[in-house]
């Protein structure tokens, strides 16, 4: 479904953040994105849906290629691609259903979503994301009243109303606690199971990525350093990826109870 | 090797030399600004007269009630009936029940009221719109007064009436009510914060849409967005040093004087400034929400009402309550040049020499101001 081929950005200021990147992505996966900080994994999450312009290389989308798209195609692109941050990135004083129903924005006109006269069916679609989250009972509470792991579940829950075939999560458990972190990947490994949504998933902790993703892209410097499934990433490779005084360090001391 | 130390000759010459530059600018300074200390001293009865008058605004008066006494006077004796005085009551008492042209009696008053004011009429042969003035004076606090009056030949008894002569009282009843002045400053008042709001209001229209043009992380992109960004920053910072003072002369002579000029200067002026201060609440906001809509498909509109109107509406919010709070102060001035209001209404009085009316007016200002910057604080306080 993404084809990623010479992808390379380099940044106003001279810093290289990807270096000729190449990947393909098939439908279905769970695909992990490791590397230091500053290794380029936001950069090349953000390259896909052109949140940040690439300097040179092709990003296929089912055959398309999103660089170099004009706007409204490129909007057309973006709705079907959910993302999910770190930092949540809800808007705090807007309430809960609100902040999920701006994910679906890409799809209805601006006649109905500038007034915000959300028409039954999106508020439907609505409470069902939110159920489907938990969060039945937090529609109408300002999105800063919620702690961070609710927050990343409305996150979630926007991503979902745009009905996405991937979703790019940039980071999206480095915020919150362990038991948090497993609760919010278990969600994305529930969509990447039942709903077919491909997940590329940016992760700083390798036992999360040994617990959840069936194929692992290692950044280092912009570039790859290896791509393969999570068992293959030995003591040796470990040392290459992170460092010659690098540690493993774990989310979770003991293996989180499944489900 | 350690850095040589510089040496101290040149050092010690630049040293005389900046002070005395400095110096220089002090003396030539003091002696442009016309420093006159002693007038400060001799100069200062006059200053406290004025802090006097202002600090005894005109705000109450009492209720007034007329009455009037009166008798006939015949003019010579014997013109005409002479009128007896009663025994006891307002009343009042002629030297003599009669005259001649050209004598001059005495006229007392008695049982008239503590400090009223009582005008003496001549009421010409009893006819009630032909009169002339005798006297005027203030009673005494046992409600008597005294006056010397002059028979003047108007006066003479015509066809055997005789003119009355008449006391007429004007004296402070019941309780103190707002003086004419004290209404006359509400609504000056009223009409300045309301010029204020106006021009506020007005302002904040245009202000909003420019604003969002001016921020770097709205319009900034490629090279039409930097030349939009660019004018409208331009335009902002242009609008924003038009004095307020100047523009209410422009717009008084466009329009005429009085408010609407006064609210046409505060807007021009307030565009420039609320837009500055708009912009950089849209600068500073969170750029997360807004890399989240644009990531579902968002077009430009959508993005700027989902993600960042909320996130300054509290910061516009309270620009806005505190502009409106200056253009209360600014309006004050451009009363001065005939913009309207408060500051119009003290403007006139300083120039009628009412200070106690001007002290009324100041009082207001105090009172408004201070009430509106009240207001602002716990606006700006909720807001955030």
């Amino acid at each position: 479904m993404l084809k990623v081929e010479h992808l390379t950005k380099v940044y106003p200021n001279g810093v290289v953040a990807l270096d000729d990147v190449s990947f393909t992505v098939s439908e279905k996966e769970f695909l992990a994105i490791i590397g230091l900080s500053g290794s380029g994994k936001s950069t090349l999450l953000r390259c896909i849906n052109r949140l940040v312009e690439p300097t040179s290389g092709k990003i296929e989308w089912y055959g398309k290629n999103i660089v170099g798209m004009n706007s409204g195609e490129l909007r057309k692109i973006r709705r079907q691609i959910g993302m999910i941050f770190q930092q949540f990135n809800l808007v705090k004083r807007a309430s809960v259903l609100t902040n999920v129903l701006s994910g679906r924005l890409g799809y209805v006109s601006p006649r109905i979503s500038l007034p915000g006269i959300w028409p039954k069916e999106e508020k439907e679609r609505a409470a069902r994301a939110l159920h489907r989250m938990g969060l039945d009972d937090k529609a109408k509470s300002r999105a800063d009243t919620l702690s961070g792991g609710q927050q990343q579940r409305v996150g979630i829950a926007r991503a979902l109303m745009q009905e996405p075939k991937l979703i790019l999560a940039d980071e999206p458990v480095a915020s919150l606690d362990p038991v948090l972190a497993h609760s919010i990947l278990r969600h994305l490994e529930e969509l990447n199971r039942d709903e077919g949504i491909t997940i590329m998933c940016s992760l700083h902790f390798l036992d999360l990525v040994h617990r959840y993703a069936n194929r692992v892209l290692a950044l280092k410097d912009g570039r790859i350093l290896f791509d393969g499934p999570p068992r293959d990433i030995d003591h040796a490779r470990f040392k290459e990826i992170y460092g010659e005084e690098a540690e493993d360090v774990r989310a979770t001391f003991v293996d989180a109870p499944s489900q | 090797m350690p850095p040589s130390p510089r040496p101290p000759a040149p050092r010690l010459i630049r040293l005389t030399l900046v002070t005395l530059a400095i110096v220089t600018v002090y003396v030539v300074s003091l002696r442009e600004t016309e420093i006159d200390l002693p007038a400060l001293a001799t100069g200062f009865p006059n200053g406290i007269t004025l802090v006097r008058d202002f600090l005894t605004p005109d705000v109450a008066v009492r209720e007034t009630a007329n009455s009037s006494v009166g008798l006939d006077f015949p003019v010579p004796c014997g013109s005409a009936p002479e009128e007896e005085v009663p025994e006891s009551g307002p009343r009042i008492i002629p030297s003599d029940p009669c005259g001649e042209v050209g004598a001059t009696i005495i006229v007392e008053g008695v049982g008239l009221g503590a400090g009223a004011d009582v005008s003496l009429w001549w009421i010409l042969q009893g006819i009630s719109d032909q009169r002339l003035r005798a006297a005027r004076v203030t009673t005494d606090s046992e409600g008597y007064f005294q006056t010397t009056v002059e028979i003047r030949p108007i006066v003479a008894t015509k066809e055997g009436k005789a003119s009355k002569l008449t006391a007429e009282i004007t004296s402070e009843v019941g309780v103190l009510r707002p003086s004419p002045a004290l209404l006359e400053t509400v609504d000056a008042a009223i009409l300045t914060v309301f010029m204020a709001l106006i021009a506020t209001s007005m302002a904040a229209i245009f202000a909003v849409p420019l604003s969002f043009l001016a921020a770097a992380n709205i319009t900034r992109h490629g090279g039409f967005g930097s030349a939009i960004y660019y004018v409208t920053r331009a335009y902002l910072n242009i609008t924003r040093t038009f004095e307020p003072l100047v523009l209410a002369t422009i717009f008084g002579l466009w329009v005429g004087f009085g408010a609407f000029a006064g609210v046409l200067a505060l807007a021009v002026f307030t565009v420039g400034s609320l837009g500055k201060l708009y912009s950089e609440a849209v600068e500073s906001i969170d750029p997360g929400p807004v890399e989240a809509v644009r990531a579902t498909g968002a077009g430009p509109v959508e993005t700027i009402f989902y993600a960042v109107i909320p996130q300054v509406i509290p910061q516009f919010t309270s620009f806005s309550v505190y502009h409106w709070d200056i253009n209360v102060r600014i309006s004050t001035i451009i009363g001065f040049v005939g913009g309207g209001g408060i500051g119009f209404l003290l403007n006139q009085r300083l120039r009628t020499f009412s200070y106690h009316k001007a002290g009324t007016a100041i009082l207001a200002i105090v009172l408004v101001v201070s009430l509106l910057d009240f207001f602002s604080a716990a606006v700006r306080k909720r807001a955030t």
